[in-house]
This record gives C-alpha cells, sequence and structure tokens, in this order.
C-alpha cells in the first residue's frame, strides 16, 4: 500500500491534537512539503545556485536586468565549492521544507535524476515549445535534462573534460608538444617524474576527481562502443579491457604519476597545482581557465589544453551538462520560465562567461577566454560518453570509488575490482 | 483582630494541576521538537521513503533486516566502538594528569590552561580543515617533521589509505576534547580538603597511595560527568570523519552517523537511513541507562 508524506504527517498531527498539542505540532505539519500544494503566485522569485565568486556576480547581474525588465524581485542563493557531493543535499532539505526555490541549478544525469523522478521538477515541454528551447539548445545537452522521456531541465552548459597543463613544467621535462596517443602521454609522465615534478594533479577525497583518470583509461581500453554498454550495465565489466583499465590505473600510482596520497587529497586543494606550478596537468573544464588561472593572476598564455588520447575512432573526452530546472510547486512557473530563457540569451550568456554555453552563438570569447574559445574550437564538436558521477546513482558511484581505492591501495586486484564492479552495476541495472 | 487565612499544610494553591500548568511550556516544546519527531523518525524507518517523494510504501522491518548484511554497517559499527573507546579513555586520562598538574605549583597556570582548553571551543571544521593540512602528504606538517628529524620513512599519506586513516581523524578529535575533562577534574581536584592528604600524609601514604586512596575517590561525581558527557559525544561522531575523510577512502572511515547522512541525504534511501538513526538512538539510550540509574540512586 502507497502513503503520501503528507497523510501521514496530518494523521500523526490530528493525533496530536487531539492530544491538546495544536499550537506547536499543528504548525510543523503545515510547514511540511512532500505532496504540498503550490505556492502563491507573487513577483518574488529565488534561484538557487553553486556558482562561485568568480561568476556569481556575473549572474546577479543579468538576473538583475531580467527583474527591471519584469518587474520581479529574484534573489539569487548561492553554495559555492560543494560540488555534486553536497549542494544536492541542500536543494533536497529545501525542498522537503516547504520553501524551495522557484528556480535551481543542477547537473544533468543521475544527479539531477531523483528531483525528476520525485517530480518536485516541473515538466518543461510547455516552456520548451513556448520559448522554442528545441531549436536553440545543443540537442545532447537536452537529452542529458531529460529524464524518464520528460524534459525537466533546461541545459545551459555542456561541458567537456581534458587535460590542462603548465607550459613551464613541460618544457622543463623536454616535452615540446601535448601528446597524440596513450604511449606518448605515459611517455611524458615519465619524463615529468624524472625531473621531480609530479604529472597528474588529482585528488580521491570524495571519489569524483580521481574517477576522471579511470574513465579515460576506460575509454582508451574499452572504446567507445563498450564503455557506452558498461555504464548502462548492458554489458559485463567482468571483462579483459576493464581489467586492463584497472591495472593502468594502479600503474598511474604505482609510478608516481599522481601525487603520494591522492586518495586522501582534497580536489580543490590539488587541481590548481598545475596553475601554482606544483604539478603539471590536471583533468578539468574550461572553467579552469577563470576560477584557477584568471583569478590567480596568471597569464592564459603560460597553460594550454588537449584532449586526453583515448587511440579510438571517434576520440571523445569525458563530459557532462548542467541546467536549470524549475520547482513543481512554485506559484510562479511561468515567470521562472521566462528568467530561464532570459539567461539563455547568447548575450546574456556571453555576458556570464559562460565558457561551454549550449546556447547557439555564445562561444567563449577569445580574448576574454583565449584557452576556454580554444578548447571549444578544437574539441566541443568531438562526441563525449557520460561522467561517470552522472552515469551512475550516487550510491553506486560511491561504491565504484571504493573499488578505486581499494584498487590503489592493493587490498583487491585488477581483477577483482573488475568483478566487483560488475556486481554494483548488475545489482543497480536490474534494480 | 483581623486573621490571615493561611493554606493548609500540604495543600498547593491552585489545585493538584498547578505542577502541570508550570511544566506545560516545557512538556510542549519537548513533545514537539522531540517526541513528534522521534515518533515520525520511528515510522519513516519502516517505509522505503526515498526522502524527496510525496509517496512511500510501508515495509516492515525490511529495513531493519538489511543491516546485518550491509558490509558499511559493520565498518561503521566497528569504527564507531574504537572511536568511543579512544576518545574516551585518551581525553580522559590526559584531562586528568594535566589537571593534576596543574593543580600543582606550576607557573603560569592560566596561560597552561589557555593553552589546553583553546582546541575545545574552535569550530570542529576549522580544526578538520588545519588538521587536514598539517595531515597533508606532500606539503603537510607532520610528514615535513618527521622528514627533518629523520624520520622521513614514516610519512604517510596519513587520511589517504585505510590503515591510518581513522586513527589520524582520532588525534585531532583527542586535541580538541582534552582540555574539558581537564577543567571538570581540575575544578574538582580544587574542591578536595587539603585536611584528607595531610591526614594520609601522617598516616604515612606515599603520594602514589594518596592518588588512589584520597583523589580518585573524591574525584568520583566528576568521573561521572566526564564519562557521561564523552560517550554522547562519541556517539554523536559525525562532522571531524564528514570534514576530514567524507568516510573515506571508500568507506573505511564510515561511521553510524554518516552512513545514516549517506543514505537518508546522498541516496534517497530515507526510509533505510532513518533505521540507522533508530538504532544509534537505542544504543545511545542502552548505554546511557547506567549513568542515569547511578545518578538517580546518589540523588536519593
Amino acid at each position: 500500500m502507497t502513503y503520501t508524506r503528507r497523510g501521514f504527517l496530518g494523521l500523526t498531527s490530528a493525533a496530536a491534537l487531539g492530544a491538546g498539542l495544536s499550537a506547536c505540532t499543528g504548525a510543523g505539519t503545515t510547514s511540511s512539503s512532500g505532496g504540498g500544494a503550490t505556492a502563491e503566485a507573487s513577483n518574488n522569485l529565488r534561484l538557487f545556485t553553486y556558482e562561485d565568486d568568480a561568476t556569481i556576480g556575473l549572474l546577479k547581474a543579468q538576473v538583475k536586468k531580467f527583474d527591471e525588465q519584469n518587474g520581479t524581485t529574484t534573489t539569487v542563493d548561492s553554495l559555492p565549492g560543494s560540488g555534486a557531493a553536497v549542494y544536492p543535499d541542500k536543494l533536497r532539505t529545501e525542498l522537503l521544507g516547504g520553501k524551495g526555490p522557484d528556480v535551481w541549478r543542477i547537473w544533468g544525469g543521475q544527479i539531477g535524476s531523483p528531483f525528476a523522478k520525485a517530480k518536485q521538477a516541473l515538466d518543461l515541454a510547455p516552456y520548451y515549445a513556448k520559448f522554442g528551447w528545441d531549436s536553440k539548445l545543443n540537442t545532447a545537452a537536452i537529452s542529458g535534462m531529460t529524464f524518464d522521456g520528460v524534459k525537466t531541465g533546461v541545459p545551459f552548459i555542456a561541458l567537456g573534460i581534458g587535460a590542462w597543463y603548465n607550459k613551464s613544467l613541460f618544457a622543463k621535462a623536454g616535452v615540446s608538444a601535448p601528446p597524440t596517443t596513450y604511449a606518448e602521454l605515459e611517455a611524458v609522465n615519465d619524463k615529468l617524474v624524472a625531473v621531480g615534478v609530479t604529472p597528474l594533479a588529482t585528488g580521491g577525497k570524495y571519489g569524483w576527481h580521481v574517477m576522471r583518470l579511470f574513465e579515460y583509461l576506460l575509454e582508451h581500453t574499452a572504446g567507445p562502443e563498450l564503455h557506452d554498454k558498461l555504464l548502462t550495465g548492458a554489458e559485463s565489466w567482468d571483462r579483459p579491457e576493464v581489467v586492463e583499465a584497472f591495472a593502468l590505473f594502479k600503474k598511474w600510482q604505482d609510478k608516481k604519476w599522481l601525487p603520494q596520497g591522492a586518495l586522501g587529497l582534497d580536489p580543490a586543494d590539488i587541481e590548481p597545482g598545475y596553475v601554482q606550478g606544483k604539478t603539471a596537468y590536471t583533468i578539468t573544464g574550461p572553467w579552469t581557465e577563470a576560477q584557477a588561472i584568471l583569478s590567480a593572476k596568471k597569464p592564459s598564455t603560460a597553460f594550454g589544453t588537449f584532449e586526453l588520447p583515448t587511440d579510438q575512432k571517434p576520440a571523445r573526452h569525458s563530459g557532462f551538462v548542467e541546467g536549470y530546472m524549475i520547482n513543481a510547486k512554485s506559484g510562479n512557473a511561468d515567470k521562472s520560465a521566462a528568467l530561464i530563457d532570459f539567461i539563455l540569451q547568447p548575450a546574456a550568456q556571453k555576458a556570464m562567461q559562460i565558457t561551454a554555453s549550449t546556447v547557439k552563438g555564445a562561444e567563449p570569447d577569445p580574448k576574454a577566454l583565449p584557452l576556454a574559445a580554444e578548447w571549444s574550437q578544437k574539441y566541443a564538436g568531438n562526441p563525449f560518453y557520460t561522467i561517470q558521477d552522472q552515469a551512475f546513482p550516487k550510491k553506486e558511484a560511491d561504491q565504484y570509488f571504493s573499488v578505486q581505492s581499494d584498487l590503489l591501495q592493493g587490498s583487491v586486484t585488477p581483477d577483482a575490482a573488475a568483478k566487483k564492479m560488475q556486481e554494483i552495476v548488475s545489482a543497480w541495472a536490474k534494480g | 483582630m483581623a486573621t490571615v487565612a493561611l493554606s493548609e499544610p500540604g495543600k498547593v494553591k491552585g489545585g493538584r494541576w498547578s505542577p502541570w500548568l508550570f511544566a506545560l511550556p516545557a512538556v510542549v516544546v519537548y513533545v514537539g521538537f522531540l517526541v513528534y519527531p522521534a515518533i515520525s523518525s520511528l515510522f519513516f524507518s519502516l517505509t522505503n521513503w526515498d526522502g524527496l517523494s510525496a509517496t512511500y510504501d510501508f515495509v516492515g522491518l525490511d529495513n531493519y533486516a538489511k543491516l546485518p548484511s550491509d558490509p558499511v554497517v559493520v565498518t561503521a559499527v566497528r569504527n564507531n566502538l574504537i572511536w568511543t573507546v579512544v576518545t574516551i579513555a585518551v581525553p580522559t586520562v590526559v584531562g586528568l594528569v594535566l589537571a593534576i598538574a596543574l593543580n600543582g605549583k606550576v607557573h603560569g597556570k592560566p596561560v597552561l590552561r589557555l593553552i589546553f582548553y583553546t582546541p575545545a571551543v574552535l569550530p570542529l571544521v576549522s580544526i578538520a580543515s588545519i588538521w587536514g593540512w598539517l595531515y597533508n602528504p606532500q606539503y603537510g606538517a607532520i610528514n615535513s617533521f618527521l622528514e627533518l628529524i629523520g624520520l622521513g620513512g614514516l610519512a604517510q599519506p596519513w587520511l589517504g589509505q585505510d590503515s591510518t586513516a581513522l586513527w589520524a581523524v582520532m588525534v585531532p578529535a583527542i586535541w580538541l576534547r582534552t582540555g574539558f575533562p581537564m577543567l571538570l577534574y581540575l575544578a574538582a581536584l580544587q574542591g578536595i580538603p587539603n585536611e584528607l592528604y595531610e591526614a594520609a600524609t601522617v598516616d604515612g601514604a606515599s603520594r602514589w597511595q594518596q592518588f588512589w586512596h584520597v583523589t580518585m575517590p573524591s574525584l568520583r561525581p566528576a568521573h561521572y560527568i566526564v564519562l557521561a558527557l564523552s560517550l554522547i559525544d562519541s556517539f554523536k561522531v559525525f562532522d571531524m570523519i564528514y570534514a576530514m575523510t567524507y568516510g573515506g577512502p571508500g568507506t573505511s572511515t564510515q561511521v553510524m552517523g554518516t552512513w545514516m547522512y549517506f543514505n537518508v541525504f546522498q541516496y534517497y534511501e530515507a526510509g533505510y537511513g532513518t533505521a540507522i538513526a533508530v538504532v544509534i538512538t537505542l544504543v545511545a539510550v542502552a548505554v546511557g541507562i547506567p549513568y542515569v540509574r547511578s545518578q538517580t540512586k546518589e540523588a536519593s
């Protein structure tokens, strides 16, 4: 038998009222949500995001413009720096508390999916039709914000991640050009270690950052078709290609191509190492130019980018989408959709320095963000595979990170790691 | 001559309901903010609620039945036990030793007290950040110091390996929790009459005998308070683990509190996570009963 949370709360509140406690529990009930009613319409909107100090001002400026044109007052709240590990928790708590934002930013795939499945996010099909988003936005990105066939989010970023490197450290190691094959990448790593430079800046606290290396290795060993099937559980992980990827993963640590104690390092601390000259490169996305390079007042010319060579056709890189959702209980759905459409205009996207916009005509400005523009021109057209923490639900992703951790610590072999991954993915795929 | 009517002895003005009326505000707050949420939690632990949807199904005791077969629960229970024993025993003993030392003739007592107690008032997240940097395997002070004194072989990725991560988190926990028992013991030590020591000295008792037969028995009330509060603190462990290791590497430093949080807030398994919360509460209550009984006996 299926119950509603509101029903339970109502029932228990009635009991409490009967016990003479209406003043306390009655208030508690009405403030709870779950199957709650739609809020009243107003001109006050609230947008929740995870922009950091470098970009929140740009977003607020655009929101202010929207408010001036539409007579609304929009509050912008941000939880910067938390990443996908914490932000969804805060959002979920706000929604359950009955005071959720009208609009929120969220990652696609399995991170945004629970909000769609729980029907906390509005079906945006009418607004796609009204504003013509289908023709304005990148089609692949729209699919990343479509859940069970329902367009519950509007993508505004489709980010590809690759290697961002420090040119002077590459030069110090005698590397004149970025690697174009996996073997060349390994050779670059050896040269860097030989001159005392740690090649890859990555940190395993939270799991997801080290994952960027493993998913690349899996793309290299398995190839695009098999990799995609592995991510959906359509093929078994207990196979030679996966074992080889895990063996390479361990090799990267054993040959000191990763920082010492990488598993315990916070990505926020270690990733900018390539800007600070402590490590040679990291695996990240175009946002790093504004957030790490320019904010450290370093010239973009001192750094370069390259797509991690997979030796596969087509060449792909890891990628993910981010977009906006509208609260299903918002009384301001029309205004919220209008706000999103305003933000999606090419001029607004450019003003916000969105480096990987899904909006046609909003490519990064080569003068302001030369590296992001270069990445966009060279690689943004290449297909991407779904970044693994968006491919798996959080629980399975954490189990997968645990396998990575055990492997790097030597407590499981690559073969056992592949078998364990198959157990995790098949249990999820069946469930 | 006017007479003043006095209430009959034993009768309370306002009748037998007066005490309840006075207690009512507190009872309402207690029921509304503790009993009612606790009952709600108990109910949700019997459902498969995902923590986000409007609906759920009643699943009986399924969530509780799943607990023993969850390998992370096994790890978490073991970690909770280790954490509880170590973070009660070490700060209590060290706090007592420091209190005894500071109770003697020591120069700069107020400054030393301040130094030892300061960690207890620092925000936990700050402590976690400070120690996270100290433990940094490449640039942290701990490994640098070990290398400086010629013990570079002992340098470790302290938070980055299963074998050391939990112990590494316990060190700052001990550091911040030592000041509190020290203060309590210090106050209790200053309340022990000097005559007891004088009499023991006259009787020929050594300092060691004085400690065991005068100091320790006199500190019994302080022991109760220190142990009870330490126990509660230990069961509540969450923030240090969350901030320093996020339960990792892998799941090696998960404790019941963090595992409950992960299930409720991250995995959208609020029913299961709430079952973990109920178990934590029951264990805490069971462990707290001897303390409450001893206090009740002493009061009567």
